[in-house]
């Protein structure tokens, strides 16, 4: 579960949307919930500029943005918002 | 330091104290986590504190598929069943309101009852028959229209007996009254359904049933109006604000969690699940089946608990299958529980609970009170030959002392 940190495959220059959380127990659900359905998805330190709210956010495929949504409004995730918030 | 354990294998028959042994994946987890983990939960963005926030995660999913919980945030960590229960007792006590419990519970319970009862709260407590078992019609008939919540323990810790918690929990969300219940000795032992049996607050340890290392355990919390938490502090999230935030779980869970003993929780609640709670309830009954058998014949003896009528009871619901739980009470006649207690020690290395198991108004419903009594409490573990062993040593000390009263 802890594991070496991954080669990540994943670039995060990807992945342009960040969904915002108000605690880590939802930013983690979020993440199962999406990879469940094939969408890909990385954990990152949360972003001062978009929220103070939680240290952990969720990086997200952008172009997948309706069906994120749709997910989250479906399993009623507990998320403060979703961003589109490339990587500087 | 070593701990000093004797030469002599003992047999532990404290399984309602806590469970011993734990399976070895429990222990697994947690020197994992203590070697390759070790972040704090949800206070940062880095691996280590997303590895722990993972094992925290988990842990709460497991258990809520076991309590069938529909949304498992609504799950929060505490030290203890203990915490729990005081938790949810002072969050839901209400001046002018008055709270309804039971003669059998445990000093988690009765203690903190105990207190609001000599600062005006009106408390009722509904006593057991000679068994230990309560009568859910007395309970419903001790709700009244200023009664605000009902708290029953799902299974005693001084004699097994399990009450039917599915027709309590009816009654009360029928009546509109909070119910907690206390699942310490019961989570991981028979099945719990927090929707059907319409519990609205559970109480559990993690170092019992679940085979978790101490220092776990947690509350559900089925309904909003818990008040005020026992505890503020930092939680990760919310962190420009100096109020605590108001969403679950990190409204009850101030401070840093107990992550490696979370991590061995979620090991341990695996093994019950992979070995099946209906398959641990057999074994328990299987043991208890035995000792009955030995036991109940033999004048000496003096046998505690609804045994009689196992399997009995014309309980529908599959949770009130079982009528004991792996926990038997007795005294040999003329013998005190102490000194029975520490021959099984010193003698037989039986490890044993002797007295009143911090259930001293249990103790006074089965009549008891004050000397207690000796209790024998098994697990997943525990084998057929401990037992036998164990009842060779009882009748032994019988032969010894019951004659010389």
């Amino acid at each position: 579960m802890f594991g070496k940190p991954k080669r990540n495959k994943i670039d995060l220059r990807d992945l342009e949307g960040v969904i915002s959380f108000f605690g880590s127990h939802h930013a983690i659900r979020t993440e199962g919930l999406l990879k469940r359905n094939g969408i890909k998805a990385v954990l990152i330190p949360g972003p001062r500029e978009i929220s103070p709210n939680c240290g952990v956010a969720l990086r997200f495929d952008w172009q997948r943005k309706g069906e994120v949504v749709s997910l989250l409004k479906e399993h009623l995730v507990h998320y403060e918002d979703v961003h589109y918030y490339p990587e500087q | 330091m070593r701990l000093q354990v004797r030469a002599m294998r003992t047999i532990y028959f404290d399984n309602a104290a806590t469970s011993w042994p734990k399976p070895k994946s429990v222990l697994r987890a947690m020197s994992d986590f203590f070697l390759r983990g070790g972040g704090n939960p949800g206070r940062s963005g880095h691996g280590r504190s997303i590895g722990a926030a993972r094992v925290v995660v988990r842990t709460r999913e497991q258990l809520a598929g076991m309590f069938n919980v529909r949304e498992s945030s609504r799950i929060v960590f505490t030290k203890n069943a203990t915490e729990a229960l005081n938790i949810a007792i002072y969050g839901l006590a209400e001046e002018g309101k008055g709270i309804v419990t039971t003669s059998m519970e445990h000093n988690s319970v009765m203690r903190p009852l105990t207190y609001l009862r000599n600062r005006g709260y009106e408390i009722t407590a509904i006593k057991g028959d000679g068994t230990g078992r309560v009568n859910p019609e007395a309970v419903a008939r001790a709700v009244r229209e200023d009664t605000n919540l009902v708290i029953v323990t799902h299974a005693s810790n001084v004699t097994g007996t399990v009450n039917d918690i599915g027709a309590i929990g009816s009654m009360c969300r029928e009546r509109g009254v909070s119910f907690l219940v206390d699942a310490a000795q019961t989570a991981g032992v028979i099945p719990i359904d927090v929707e059907e049996m319409k519990v609205d607050f559970l109480a559990f340890s993690g170092h019992k049933g679940l085979l978790g290392p101490q220092g776990t355990g947690g509350l559900y919390i089925g309904k909003d109006q818990l008040q005020l938490p026992l505890m503020r502090g930092g939680t990760g999230s919310l962190s420009d604000r100096e109020e605590q935030p108001d969403f679950f779980p990190d409204r009850f869970e101030s401070g840093t969690l107990n992550v490696v003993g979370i991590a061995g929780l979620g090991a341990g609640i695996e093994y019950v699940m992979k070995r099946g709670i209906e398959s641990i309830s057999g074994h328990d009954e299987t043991i208890l089946g035995i000792f009955i058998e030995e036991l109940s014949g033999d004048g000496r003896f003096v046998l505690y608990g609804p045994f009689a009528n196992i399997r009995g009871d014309g309980c529908g619901a599959s949770a009130c299958r079982m009528v004991q739980t792996g926990v038997l009470s007795l005294n040999i006649a003329g013998v005190s529980p102490s000194r029975v207690g520490q021959v099984l020690d010193r003698e037989y290395a039986i490890q044993t609970r002797i007295g009143l198991h911090c259930a001293p108004s249990a103790h006074r419903t089965i009549g008891t009170f004050p000397d207690g009594t000796v209790r024998l409490s098994w697990g997943p573990f525990t084998k057929k030959g401990d037992v036998r062993h164990a009842v060779r040593a009882l009748r032994s000390i019988a032969d010894r002392y019951a004659e010389l009263q």
